[in-house]
């Protein structure tokens, strides 16, 4: 006779909820960096600009907050100690956002902005909407809340905040709704994003996951809030700063509390590296401790930026400040953990019952690793080539970076295709 | 005891044993025997009941479910008349320091 599960799991979130957003944010990888190998005149344009527009809004929402949304449904209960609360809350921020999305990135495109675009971005702030209140109810029905769960609740609240700004941009393009034009709100919206929204979710869903995933005992809570209330302080700071339009030295300030908790960050990545049980670090767990390392890299182009700004001899800075941020070190931690946690849902789904009965595949066994490792190194190969384009604006170098990358995007695709449609082999 | 799990019946833990060698954490590709993971094999005779404590390497084990329906499976087979009752613990956590010297030999320890 067989009882029931042992009481004190977590409870894993249903794979229905989870793989559509995994699927749809490979597809969308493609898509922008297709565009980018068709649009890599970008470079040489102002950076408010269709084309710019429409590839910055797919890898943000398309691609980075897509799988975020989707790995944070999966990760929900390993980081507030419970629950999700509501597959149908998760189901329909899948279903408007993977509306929203195209019809928005469109209109960015044709720079129609008109209905279609606010139709769009209505639709994205429903599905965030939904996203935000199950993050709420799922963190509220425990007794406690983690220094984990914190991270999520706040950077689901920045999260809500840019697309909401961000829906006020759109509809201030025919209604004037706000005091000045939409470009002057660019900045806010974008850090909104970018620091409220990826940074705050990736740290916080990376303390946890990295240190799990290495096989590491470390831990350090105290780091961790001081890490959470740097990043608030940079954003809130910056905010204000924009706010009452002060010198762009102020920013100085902003970028100083962030590049310090990124440091700690990367500390604790570091010490859980050294105590780490297991020796061996396999390819994806590489790839994410990269992307930390990564995480330096935009830093070091906006403190540049702001040098160069005040007499704006370079401004492609800020062309390549975004590029280090969305195809850097969010598109390389994206990289890395797809691979460490579609794999193990895509088995719970088909093996968990049929372990016992047969030898099953080991979860990283449901992709072709040699796939993985020429999409890394092709990844790593088209990020410099493309970064050393948008610095030497020569056309040539640019379109074998775009290229580059594209290959990458599409082995990326081919392994999660080949992890999502996965079929257990007849023996079992 | 048996592999440093307490047992009130060594040779039923060692038959048990048989079966759990083949549960495996999946993210470690090392088996829950030598990985530390099961702490207490009991067998109540008059009752035909299995009690098995265990662990998980951390509370938040995303692949928990799947590990201790397999133990509960495993112990199905090999005591296909019995009860089974799989409880997990988290006291004492589980540390490096449960893995069997194959298991560390496995890890690269």
């Amino acid at each position: 006779m067989i009882t029931p599960l042992p009481s004190g799991l977590q409870k894993t979130t249903n794979y229905k909820v989870v793989l559509p957003f995994y699927l749809y944010a490979s597809i969308s990888f493609i898509v922008a960096t297709a565009l980018l190998l068709v649009h890599t005149n970008i470079t040489k344009a102002h950076h408010f600009n269709p084309h710019t527009l429409a590839i910055t809004h797919i890898l943000a929402l398309g691609w980075g907050t897509m799988i975020i949304l989707g790995a944070s449904h999966q990760l929900l209960p390993v980081l507030v100690d419970g629950k999700l609360n509501s597959d149908v809350l998760a189901h329909l921020t899948f279903i408007f956002t993977a509306i929203g999305i195209p019809i928005l990135v469109y209109a960015f495109y044709t720079f129609y902005t008109g209905w279609s675009m606010q139709i769009g971005a209505v639709f994205i702030n429903i599905g965030v909407i939904c996203y935000v209140l199950n993050v709420f109810s799922s963190s509220f029905s425990t007794p406690k809340r983690n220094v984990h769960a914190w991270f999520i609740i706040t950077a689901s609240i920045w999260l809500f905040s840019t697309v909401f700004l961000g829906l006020l941009l759109v509809f201030n393009f025919s209604y004037l709704l706000l005091p000045k034009d939409s470009l002057s709100y660019l900045s806010i919206h974008a850090h909104l994003g970018i620091v409220g929204w990826f940074l705050l979710l990736v740290i916080g869903v990376g303390s946890r996951l990295i240190p799990m995933f290495l096989i590491s005992k470390y831990t350090n809570d105290r780091n961790l809030w001081i890490v959470f209330w740097l990043i608030n302080l940079g954003l809130i700071s910056f905010l204000l700063i924009k706010f009452f339009g002060l010198n762009n030295h102020a920013f100085y300030f902003s970028v100083a509390s962030i590049l310090i908790a990124i440091c700690i960050f990367g500390i604790h990545c570091k010490r859980a590296y050294a105590v780490r049980i297991r020796r061996n670090v396999d390819e994806q767990m590489k790839t994410s401790l990269i992307s930390v390392a990564q995480m330096l890299l935009p830093i070091v182009a906006l403190i540049i930026t702001l040098c160069f700004l005040p007499t704006n001899k370079f401004p492609n800075m800020i062309l390549l400040y975004g590029f280090c941020i969305f195809f850097g070190w969010l598109t390389a931690i994206i990289l890395g953990m797809t691979f460490k946690t579609l794999p193990f849902i895509v088995w719970n789904k088909v093996y968990h019952t049929k372990a016992q009965n047969a030898k099953t595949p080991a979860p990283k066994e449901l992709f072709n690793e040699t796939v993985y490792q020429f999409m890394l190194y092709s990844y790593l190969l088209g990020f410099i080539v493309f970064i050393i384009g948008i610095i030497s604006l020569i056309d040539v170098i640019l379109k074998i970076g775009a290229i580059v990358l594209f290959i990458s995007a599409m082995l990326y695709v081919y392994n999660t295709s080949k992890v999502i449609f996965h079929k257990p082999q007849k023996t079992i | 005891m048996v592999k440093n799990i307490i047992t009130n019946d060594i040779a039923k833990c060692n038959q048990a044993l048989i079966g759990l060698y083949n549960v495996y954490d999946p993210e470690i590709g090392l088996n829950i025997i030598d990985l530390g993971l099961v702490y207490e094999l009991n067998f109540d005779d008059d009752t035909k009941t299995v009690n098995c404590e265990m662990t998980l390497t951390t509370q938040f084990c995303p692949m928990g479910e799947a590990i201790t329906g397999d133990t509960t499976q495993s112990l199905t087979n090999s005591f296909p008349e019995w009860t089974i009752n799989v409880n997990l613990t988290f006291e004492p956590p589980w540390d490096y320091t449960k893995i069997s010297p194959e298991g560390n030999e496995f890890l690269g320890r």
